[in-house]
């Protein structure tokens, strides 16, 4: 590697280091909620590492708890994974001189927050060379943090008794992660129209209740925000 | 679950390649593919959905029925939950406030 290489890698990692301080309390969650799920913690620290996705992980282990069929787990790890083929597109021009091997590398270990920063601080045609690797330096400090606090949290978690009902951490950790997606009114109407239905149709099979529920909720969504302009004295 | 072995490992593979292909399906080909407007629309309203509909049978329901009382600790926590997560924003905020209520009713 050259000086700039190393330089760029290292400024990505001090950079992902204000990222850090929120990945940690996720790790440890998702730890504890995947081995109270019913996971080994060898299949949690594998999940970890091959999956790496904090909420399709955390997403599916209601589903897992619940008995639901694999393809439905599939199909909402999918749905709930639907962002990174935005971030993704976004990358793609940033990336397309890069040898396969590094954009299958940079793809495998692309996060929310180092993709933010990375688009703040760089454009495709920008003309610096090593980008990339400030990139894979920030990605890989988020790589370790979250694998390190998802290892407390398997191991940590396989020790506390079962009554406490800790596989429920997945569901408030789902909390925590829908209060901020509801940043308008046609997702936040959306997303109640799911709740709505998956509840109604509680008495279907699980699988087409769940479907149905994300089907409803994309057609509100869509619906407000075609007819629903605000008008004035309305919230 | 040794006897359940296959479905944790089935479940990881696939969510595996799910995760790698969601990220990697622009990134990878290198070329100028753009993302179709209807589709970058229903990308907007799908992930909250989701998470949406798994949130809500798993507080609201016990044993595949409605349990829609404040003696449900599951109905309770959740919804300290979400009253913590609007006012606080904070994951470890929302997190231990779900799990004191979910074990206060379940202990009264």
């Amino acid at each position: 590697m050259q000086r700039e290489q190393i330089s760029a890698l290292r400024d990505g990692a001090l950079v992902a280091a204000s990222l850090l301080v929120g990945i940690v309390p996720w790790g440890i969650v998702t730890g504890v909620a995947m081995v109270s799920a019913g996971l080994t913690p060898v299949e949690a620290v594998a999940m970890g590492v091959l999956v790496f996705a904090g909420s399709s992980q955390l997403a599916v282990l209601p589903l897992l708890i619940a008995k639901a069929p694999l393809w439905v787990m599939y199909a909402t790890a999918l749905v709930v994974n639907l962002r990174y083929v935005i971030y993704g597109a976004v990358l793609a021009p940033y990336f397309e001189h890069l040898s396969r091997p590094w954009r299958a590398l940079l793809s495998y270990i692309t996060v929310d927050g180092v993709f933010a920063l990375f688009v703040g601080r760089f454009r495709p045609d920008d003309g610096d060379p090593h980008k990339h690797w400030f990139f894979l330096g920030g990605s890989l400090a988020m790589w370790g943090a979250w694998q390190l606090s998802s290892w407390v949290g398997i191991f940590g978690g396989a020790l506390i008794p079962k009554e406490w009902m800790l596989e429920f951490a997945a569901t408030l950790g789902l909390i925590a992660l829908l209060i901020p997606l509801l940043f308008d009114r046609a997702v936040t109407w959306g997303a109640i129209a799911a709740g709505g239905v998956a509840l109604i149709a509680a008495k279907l099979p699980l699988n087409l209740g769940l479907l149905a529920a994300i089907a409803a909720g994309i057609a509100v969504g869509l619906a407000v925000a075609r007819f629903g302009a605000p008008r004035a004295g309305r919230g | 679950m040794a006897g359940e072995a296959w479905l944790g490992w089935t479940l990881i593979a696939g969510m595996a390649l799910v995760s790698f292909f969601t990220r990697a399906i622009f990134i990878l080909p290198g070329s100028h593919l753009r993302l179709p407007p209807i589709a970058e629309r229903v990308l907007r309203y799908a992930p909250a959905a989701a998470i949406m509909a798994i949130i809500v049978p798993d507080l609201a329901l016990a044993q595949g029925a409605w349990s829609i009382s404040i003696e449900n600790p599951r109905l309770i926590g959740g919804l300290v939950a979400f009253a913590l997560a609007a006012a606080t924003r904070s994951i470890l905020a929302t997190i231990v406030g779900g799990m004191l209520a979910l074990t206060l009713v379940r202990l009264s």
